[in-house]
């Protein structure tokens, strides 16, 4: 598959936040977007993902335009910098809402066997991000937009996730973003450059 | 199914406001069609505080399950609606 960003303008109130973004992803690679702060990495994610209604903006898929949110598709995830699964429901709940196995997930994060049972929020912020990250990555789909994937974890779980990565890119669209521009760099296979609030 | 469970698990935020509406409405004026009304206008008020608000994060769960924003909060009305329901029919049964 491939998938396409064109054209987009985005503005908050009279200021302009992007303007002019072309992006191109496709099955078999990773996508990532590199740039400073308050440069509009997440803004970009969030238009491709459908949250965010911009001025402007063509999402084309396999050269066909797509007129309504991409999430109304179904074929995407998105992984947001903040923790987006309810504090109040159970891991095992979230494991079966999104088809995923959870003796797999445990296979690969042994510690995490503890916590079957256990809600959301009993969790602290690495494991939180490291089971979202796990969940967006593993769950059927085929585009896949992750937001600061390494914030707030450990070296060694990093390696992990960088590995998932690898493993799902062969079936899917990765698009990423994130302040660690080494990790970036190691995992991804393409590269834009946000400035001036375009590619 | 686990679609509607993830509904089900979004309207279980708003389950208690829900009864305490329909004890009031119960007490005041028991009629299903006001309820009904009543019951849209909160829901409306709700959709508009969940997207404008920060807690329009709390939507990304769902948008990742392919669940749009209008067919959340549809769903969430039916069921709200249902409830009402056998709530004042029960209520007037005893009153």
């Amino acid at each position: 598959m491939i998938f396409e960003l064109d054209n987009v303008e985005l503005y908050f109130k009279t200021k302009r936040i992007l303007n002019g973004i072309y992006l191109k992803a496709e099955t078999g690679k990773v996508t990532a977007i590199l740039g400073s702060n308050g440069c509009g990495k997440c803004c970009l994610l969030n238009i491709a993902f459908g949250n965010l209604k911009p001025k402007y903006m063509l999402v084309r898929l396999d050269g066909k335009p797509l007129l309504k949110p991409l999430y109304t598709t179904g074929i995407v995830m998105y992984l947001p910098q903040y923790n987006f699964i309810p504090n109040d429901i159970k891991l095992s709940f979230v494991f079966k809402l999104y088809a995923i196995n959870w003796n797999l997930f445990t296979k690969g994060f042994e510690t995490f066997s503890i916590y079957k049972n256990s809600k959301f929020s009993d969790l602290s912020g690495g494991e939180r991000r490291i089971v979202e990250t796990y969940i967006i990555l593993k769950t059927k789909s085929k585009i896949v937009f992750l937001d600061e994937p390494f914030s707030h974890l450990s070296p060694q779980h990093i390696d992990t996730i960088k590995q998932l990565i690898e493993e799902e890119k062969k079936e899917k669209v990765i698009i990423i973003s994130d302040h660690m521009y080494q990790h970036i760099i190691e995992s991804s296979d393409t590269i834009y450059l946000l400035k001036n609030g375009t590619t | 199914m686990y679609r509607f469970l993830a509904i089900l698990t979004f309207y279980r935020s708003f389950v208690v406001w829900s009864f305490i509406v329909n004890a009031i409405i119960g007490f005041f004026n028991p009629v299903i069609v006001p309820a009904l009304v009543t019951k849209l206008f909160l829901t409306v008020f709700a959709w508009y505080y969940v997207s404008e608000t920060r807690n329009q994060r709390k939507l990304t769960f769902y948008k990742n399950l392919g669940i749009s924003s209008l067919e959340l909060f549809s769903v969430v009305y039916v069921i709200d609606c249902i409830l009402t329901i056998i709530f004042i029919t029960i209520f007037k049964e005893f009153t």
